[in-house]
């Protein structure tokens, strides 16, 4: 594992730049927030396919609708809350219409400072309802470059929300990580007393915390597919374990979790799940260190999790 | 009247005629938003719009999406579609869903049906012109309910700031919404003047006048003369073309007995010998 210095976000901005060569149907649109986003680095090579809105977002979201049924690939972000928030004009404008556009939405998590309204903590909920839509969220930079890179092929036509953190992550993935669509990549290979899903930020945290149980048989899964889910590596993870824990920068109503408890229920089993992730409240400024102690999504507090749920008996 | 006036007004009545026979055929739907917008609808593709072969070439968004049987019935003169789905409108399976669908019907560039929409993705289909070099002129038909989404105005906004000419932004001003006038639901005030500061040209025009729809429509594509985006602003009557549904918001959604339906068709035949 690399100590890196750059975040997810500024990956998803030279990697989309990178793209932008290769395919000239890719087109940025943003709302006010292009350097926030890291649209930026398109906007400054490919003004010509760039779209500045305004504090626009509703506007923004048709127009990629728009865009879309024209034959182009166009790549909207902004920061995830809001994009989610125009909730009914994805679904009417891009989904229903099966309107081919990459929806990135960034800051996702516990953000910091900037307080809860500026953060992501409903929106895989959101767009895991919307019929049409996959949502996917990369846990290193090199998964979201190949994520990126997957989806902005000539031939893709999915309509996707990219979940991009904000945060600066650790690298699990070589560089010619290949992304592919449905799969849930093992990161520990272990499964008797216990098997973590996470993805995002998370996916450091949860392996650190795991790696500081001693004695255990814990296995990790990075599940960045979270809509489709990857039901076939999940039967035959339940095939090996009887505890699922679950960890989101995210609420739990309708997040990650919920994705894997309904997929678990369709398989009928007897493994106990566990979810944890954001109450049903809303969250506050702070550090981001800070946040993630306070809301019990640390390391440390991971750790305690994990080790409760193993001193359960079922 | 002229050879081109009457070919018109015999299709209006058709279309009229559709209408109603699908509505009644339904049991639902929107009989006053739907007869308010026949002679736009019925002028774009028999008049305006181009088309090679028997594929439209130009794009047409229903930002008003409840207005589709219109739509439909105008689809079904230009033999667009097959007559017999007259009887297979909001039915399980018909290409006729009760809101414009592009996944059931292929005829439809755009899907609506949550007001407020439509002129945003115009916008999208503009700027496609430019990046795939097209010329492919954009029509896009709102309701003056509509006009209260907010939505609305951040897409004018951006086509005044932007100066986007192949837009055409077209009201259907009938003054009625679901539940009341317009004035009486949310007063919307002076629409020339609102547009206007937008950086719109504003033509205000009898929307049920084939000259002066014929004039503003042909004004629209001299492009080089303009140096406005263009809003046309249609005077219309809700209901229009038969007589108890006309100036009334009664019928925005009402379904059609078997009375109404006789009395309807009735009215259409008598404008027609007029």
């Amino acid at each position: 594992m690399k100590k890196i210095n750059y975040s997810i976000r500024d990956t998803f901005g030279k990697a989309l730049e990178n793209i932008g060569k290769t395919n000239q149907k890719v087109v940025a649109i943003s709302p006010d927030l292009k350097q926030a986003t890291k649209l930026s680095y398109f906007f400054l090579k490919y003004p010509e396919r760039s779209i500045e809105t305004g504090i626009a977002e509703a506007n923004a979201v048709g127009i990629s609708a728009g865009l879309a049924l024209s034959g182009l690939r166009p790549v909207l972000a902004s920061f995830g809350a809001f994009l989610t928030g125009k909730n009914v004009e994805i679904r009417t404008s891009i989904a229903f219409n099966k309107a081919p556009v990459v929806l990135v939405g960034t800051h996702g998590g516990l953000i910091g400072p900037d307080g809860t309204t500026q953060a992501g903590l409903q929106d895989i909920s959101i767009m895991r309802s919307m019929p049409n839509m996959l949502v996917i969220q990369p846990s290193t930079n090199n998964e979201t470059k190949s994520a990126l890179k997957y989806f902005l092929s000539k031939k893709n036509k999915d309509i996707v929300y990219l979940r991009i953190s904000r945060e600066i992550t650790k690298e699990f993935f070589p560089k010619k990580y290949k992304f592919k669509i449905g799969k849930i990549i093992p990161v520990l290979d272990e499964y008797k007393d216990a098997y973590v899903f996470t993805s995002g930020p998370l996916l450091s945290n949860c392996f650190e915390a795991i790696k500081g149980i001693k004695g255990k048989k814990i296995g990790l899964g990075n599940l960045s597919s979270i809509k489709p889910i990857d039901i076939k590596s999940l039967r035959s993870i339940i095939s090996k374990t009887s505890k699922i824990i679950t960890f989101e920068d995210h609420t739990v109503y309708g997040g990650l979790g919920s994705a894997v408890n309904e997929a678990v229920n369709k398989l009928k089993c007897k493994v106990k799940i566990f979810n944890f992730g954001i109450d049903d409240i809303f969250t506050q400024s702070g550090s981001v260190p800070d946040l993630y102690k306070y809301y019990k999504l640390d390391e440390a507090s991971i750790r305690k999790k994990i080790i409760s749920c193993l001193n359960t008996f079922l | 009247m002229t050879k081109l006036k009457k070919e018109f007004n015999k299709i209006c009545s058709k279309v009229r005629r559709n209408i109603i026979e699908m509505l009644f055929s339904a049991g639902s739907g929107h009989p006053g938003s739907s007869l308010s917008t026949v002679e736009i609808l019925v002028y774009l593709y028999f008049f305006q719009m181009k088309f090679k072969r028997k594929k439209k070439y130009d794009k047409f968004i229903l930002s008003k999406g409840h207005a589709v049987p219109a739509l439909y019935s105008v689809l079904l003169e230009k033999k667009l579609i097959n007559r017999k789905l007259i009887n297979k409108l909001r039915i399980i399976d018909s290409p006729l869903q009760g809101h414009p669908d592009m996944n059931y019907l292929k005829e439809i560039d755009f899907g609506t049906g949550a007001l407020g929409q439509g002129l945003s993705a115009a916008i999208g289909f503009s700027i496609a012109n430019k990046i795939n070099k097209t010329s492919k002129n954009i029509y896009c038909i709102l309701g003056d309910g509509e006009l209260q989404e907010g939505q609305v105005w951040e897409a004018a906004m951006f086509i005044g700031s932007k100066k986007i000419l192949d837009i055409c932004t077209i009201i259907d001003n009938n003054k009625f919404q679901n539940e009341l006038s317009v004035i009486d639901t949310l007063n919307m005030g002076n629409l020339k003047s609102k547009f206007t500061s937008f950086g719109f040209e504003v033509l205000k025009l009898d929307g049920h006048n084939f000259n002066q729809i014929k004039k503003s429509l042909n004004y629209f594509l001299n492009k080089k003369k303009r140096k406005k985006p263009l809003c046309i602003i249609l005077n219309t009557i809700k209901g229009k073309g038969v007589k108890f549904m006309e100036h009334s918001g009664v019928w925005h959604s009402k379904k059609i007995e078997n009375n109404d339906y006789l009395k309807s068709l009735k009215d259409i035949a008598n404008n027609e010998k007029n």
